[in-house]
């Protein structure tokens, strides 16, 4: 205890009493991210205003021997800015400048806590904007999106995170500052921005970011098609990508999540004997997208579409994605939780494996539906329940492994783009053995050796507890050195 | 050299058909035998484990074409081919991925997947480059403008670790967050960090259309401004600057464009290219010849060097270095510049230095670093080839102690002399 308010006092020194959060109610909004199965009281949280003050609650943390975790908005969905065990949590919210945006070279710098939007939207002046769109970019920030390599519904055509991040400022897990990469995106030595972007915040703390803008295309199409079934919509997305065509997205809704989004206030007039819809985006030169429309409209027809429409006008396009993008809201009036699934297959099973993700939710007599980035093959089964209910919060977490177990058996993986985190890691044995993961415990060494820095991440819970645990040490314990 | 007790032992454990004791290659001036050939992954990770017992490092070969990068070895014994490791087991063209083993031609592979209109994303110089070393180089050409970095179309590797164990990371979806992205970290690693043995690759569709492109100018700043305008015209896929030797009678700065997309964009395109530019349509092997300018150097034992700096500076880099008389390549809008500098034929140290200078001196005007890509080993010693790496240093040498604690696998060539 007497620790404890030694850290704390030290903590206030460094961010001021105002930007040090200890009290218990305060510090329950920091009990869980976007997944809110998962929950752990941090120790305290701060909020730095810069690089400096990372730096100095990094090495008052290391001092008391207190592990720490970075945090950004809050909106993961795999419990990965959670304090597992206690620690301190580093929000990096108040973060949030734009150091340098250069319109020229097409590039950005900014602090962590950059809200996702607020940067395309003072790169919108120059013609440019920020591709990666994850659902949240009204308030994720960027600090996240580097952490959790986070997608989007545009990543078919853009790329995740990783492909948009050009260099970054890292603080170490001992308080160092590093710089990697570069502002051309060329750096000599190992990749080593490559290698933190997407490690869950457990490689240390970014602090600065500097990022590839985008022109913002000259047009952009918008095409909602209404299928009869998932597996025709999912023939046409096949169709489209076999024509050599590369939407900027191909999303689609299925009829279950139809029904939510039109009994709710993101109503977008789809039909309700709909079976799935698909919607597909188009962007580039104007005089190139007729021909593209064309090509999808008469892809759907074959597949088997019952109806084509093309956004007139931005209302329009506005009025179908509500259909995609309201889905996660119009799930919140059909319970109170919504456990969002996570999970890649390659695109030519996805009817199969559809169909067998229902076929879990049925069984386990759960309310489960499916809007997904079908053009990467990226699964969002959805399951609406209600966890103060035992018997079904049970059901839910037993079909989630069988979902994942699913798409493993189907060539897929087991997170897209939310991340491990907490909610996965002791599912990672499903696609990695111990030498795979030995191997990536090797890069979390060679930056964090200790493992203070997001502890209990990643990595399957046993194996960790074998390795932190000193009396467990020599026991099971994975080599590193051979 | 390699003690006659090891290669006996190595002929025991790999067999007669592994290790080719007449096969061997010059590694910085310096030859280099035998060549462990291993047949198989399998019989890659027995080849090192061996290598282990028997405290021998190695230089790994892909195809050869790009050995000269790199610092020289440090106490190599032997070579290591993954030339065996070849061929494409799956392709799935309706999903646009393949798995191919790391000693397969890229020209093999793009030969496999074209007829079912996809195309490999790599197209570095090289003839006869291999997987395996087109990514352990990170190794990119001319239509990296269209492609992206070599990194962008690695789904997943198989590799082997120095200690022989077999690994795995990544998939063959298109999108995967599970766990750390290793990818990232093995392409471009030159082999120091694992051996790759395979791949999963995404592939990209092939262009409905494909126009190629020229013009010439008499100011380097006006042809590296067109190309760069060019190579931001959104179906550019390549735009290079060729800087022509000092014996043509031409216009001095020629600029290839090449555009690939759907036709309305190309025809569009090629269109602004005329007007703006003055571009007309170009010889058929032009990308090929600033390809094959890219992956020379002058006199075959000069230096070269790969600028990497911003788009915007990239004629101030350019200009730097014209100052000097260096042979010029560049592809502006990815903010690269190659700079060939001849060399007389015997070791001269003040030339070498020069040349070092001058390209440090360009690389600053860019607004980024330099990284000598080829030159004889004496004009490599004393420095590190790839420039300084600054605080990461620490953390490179983290990852090889623990990835490489023996320094087993290609000891000495990479950054930092690691």
């Amino acid at each position: 205890m007497h620790l404890m308010s030694g850290l704390l006092e030290r903590l206030r020194g460094i961010v001021g009493a105002e930007a040090c959060l200890a009290r218990p109610e305060e510090l329950l909004v920091y009990e869980c991210d976007g997944l809110t199965l998962h929950r752990a009281q941090p120790t305290a949280v701060v909020l730095p205003r810069s690089r400096d003050e990372v730096c100095r609650v990094v090495r008052a943390c290391r001092e008391f021997g207190v592990p720490f975790v970075p945090r950004g908005a809050g909106t993961g969905l795999s419990g990965g800015a959670v304090a597992r065990g206690g620690g301190v949590v580093i929000e990096c919210s108040r973060m949030d400048r734009i150091v340098l945006l250069d319109p020229v070279d097409r590039f950005a710098v900014v602090e962590p806590g950059v809200v996702n939007a607020e940067l395309s939207k003072a790169a919108a002046p120059h013609g440019l904007f920020y591709a990666p769109d994850p659902s949240s970019q009204l308030v994720c920030t960027i600090g996240g999106n580097v952490a959790e390599n986070s997608g989007g519904p545009h990543t078919l055509k853009y790329g995740t995170t990783t492909q948009h991040v050009l260099g970054l400022e890292l603080v170490l897990p001992d308080g160092e500052v590093v710089q990697l990469g570069s502002r051309s995106g060329f750096a000599g030595g190992y990749d080593l921005v490559g290698a933190v972007v997407g490690s869950e915040g457990t490689l240390g703390i970014v602090t600065q970011a500097t990022v590839r803008l985008e022109p913002i295309p000259e047009r952009v199409e918008t095409l909602l098609a209404i299928f009869p079934d998932v597996v025709s919509a999912c023939r046409a997305v096949g169709g489209v990508i076999q024509a050599g065509l590369v939407p900027a997205a191909l999303e689609i809704v299925d009829q279950r999540t139809i029904a939510a989004v039109e009994a709710s206030v993101y109503a977008a007039g789809l039909p309700l004997d709909a079976g799935a819809v698909l919607l597909v985006e188009v962007d580039g030169p104007a005089c190139s997208l007729p021909a593209q429309v064309q090509r999808i409209r008469e892809i759907a027809a074959a597949s088997g579409a019952t109806r084509v429409e093309v956004a007139r006008d931005a209302a329009e396009r506005q009025r179908f994605w509500r259909a995609r993008k309201g889905a996660f809201g119009a799930m919140g009036r059909l319970a109170p939780d919504l456990y969002v699934h996570d999970a890649v297959v390659p695109r030519a099973r996805l009817p199969e494996v559809l169909a067998r993700i229902c076929a879990i939710g049925d069984r386990h007599g759960l309310r489960l539906s499916n809007v997904f980035h079908a053009g990467d093959g990226n699964l969002h089964p959805n399951i609406s329940f209600d966890r103060r209910d035992p018997d079904e919060l049970a059901r839910v977490l037993a079909a989630g492994v069988e979902i994942l177990e699913e798409c493993v058996a189907a060539g897929g993986v087991i997170t897209g783009e939310h991340g491990i985190g907490s909610e996965k890691r002791d599912f990672m044995g499903l696609l990695f053995s111990e030498a795979d993961l030995d191997a990536m415990k090797r890069l979390r060494a060679s930056f964090d050796p200790e493992g203070v820095c997001n502890p209990e991440k990643i990595f399957p819970s046993t194996r960790f507890c074998a390795e932190s645990n000193p009396k467990a040490r020599g026991y099971e314990r994975v080599p590193f050195d051979p | 050299m390699i003690p006659q007790a090891s290669l006996r032992a190595l002929r025991e454990t790999l067999g007669p058909a592994c290790v080719r004791e007449d096969e061997g290659d010059r590694v910085d001036g310096e030859p280099l035998a035998p060549t462990l050939r291993p047949a198989d992954a399998g019989a890659l990770a027995e080849a090192l484990r061996a290598l282990g017992r028997l405290s021998l490092a190695c230089v790994i070969r892909g195809g050869g074409s790009r050995l000269e990068l790199g610092n020289p070895p440090r106490g190599a014994s032997l070579l290591l081919s993954t030339a065996a490791l070849a061929g494409v087991d799956e392709f799935d063209a309706s999903e646009g991925v393949c798995h191919v083993g790391a000693g397969t031609p890229l020209a093999a592979i793009q030969a496999l997947v074209e007829p079912s209109g996809w195309q490999l994303p790599l197209d570095p110089p090289g003839a006869g480059s291999t997987l395996g070393g087109a990514l352990a180089a990170a190794a990119l050409g001319p239509r990296a403008q269209g492609f992206g970095r070599p990194r962008d179309c690695v789904l997943g590797l198989e590799v082997a670790l120095a200690d022989g164990s077999r690994t795995h990371c990544g998939g063959r979806v298109v999108k995967n967050v599970t766990g750390y992205d290793l990818n990232k970290l093995y392409t471009g690693s030159l082999g120091t960090l694992g051996v790759i043995e395979s791949a999963w690759l995404r592939l990209r569709p092939l262009p409905a259309r494909v126009a190629l492109l020229e013009f010439a100018s008499d100011r380097l700043a006006a042809a590296c401004a067109g190309a760069l305008a060019a190579g931001r015209r959104p179906s550019a896929r390549a735009a290079s600057l060729l800087a022509s030797r000092a014996d043509t009678g031409a216009r001095p700065f020629g600029v290839v464009i090449e555009l690939a997309g759907d036709e309305a964009s190309v025809e569009r395109d090629a269109a602004w290219c005329g007007s703006e530019l003055g571009a007309a349509p170009a010889a058929p092997d032009a990308l090929a010849r600033v390809r094959e300018r890219q992956g020379s150097t002058p006199g075959g034992d000069g230096l070269r060097f790969r600028i990497a700096g911003l788009a915007s500076r990239c004629a101030l880099a350019l200009a730097a270095l014209e100052d000097a008389g260096a042979e010029l390549l560049a592809h502006p809008a990815l903010g690269l510049v190659y700079a060939g500098f001849a060399l007389p034929g015997r070791e001269d140290p003040e030339a070498a230095e020069a040349a070092f200078r001058c390209a440090l001196a360009a690389a600053e005007a860019g607004g980024g670093a330099a990284l000598l890509e080829a030159g004889p080993a004496w004009a490599k010693r004393g420095r590190d080839v790839f420039g300084d790496l600054g605080r990461a240093l620490a953390l490179a040498r983290e990852l090889k102690r623990r990835f490489d604690p023996a320094g087993l696998l290609n000891p000495g060539r990479f950054a930092g002399h690691l």
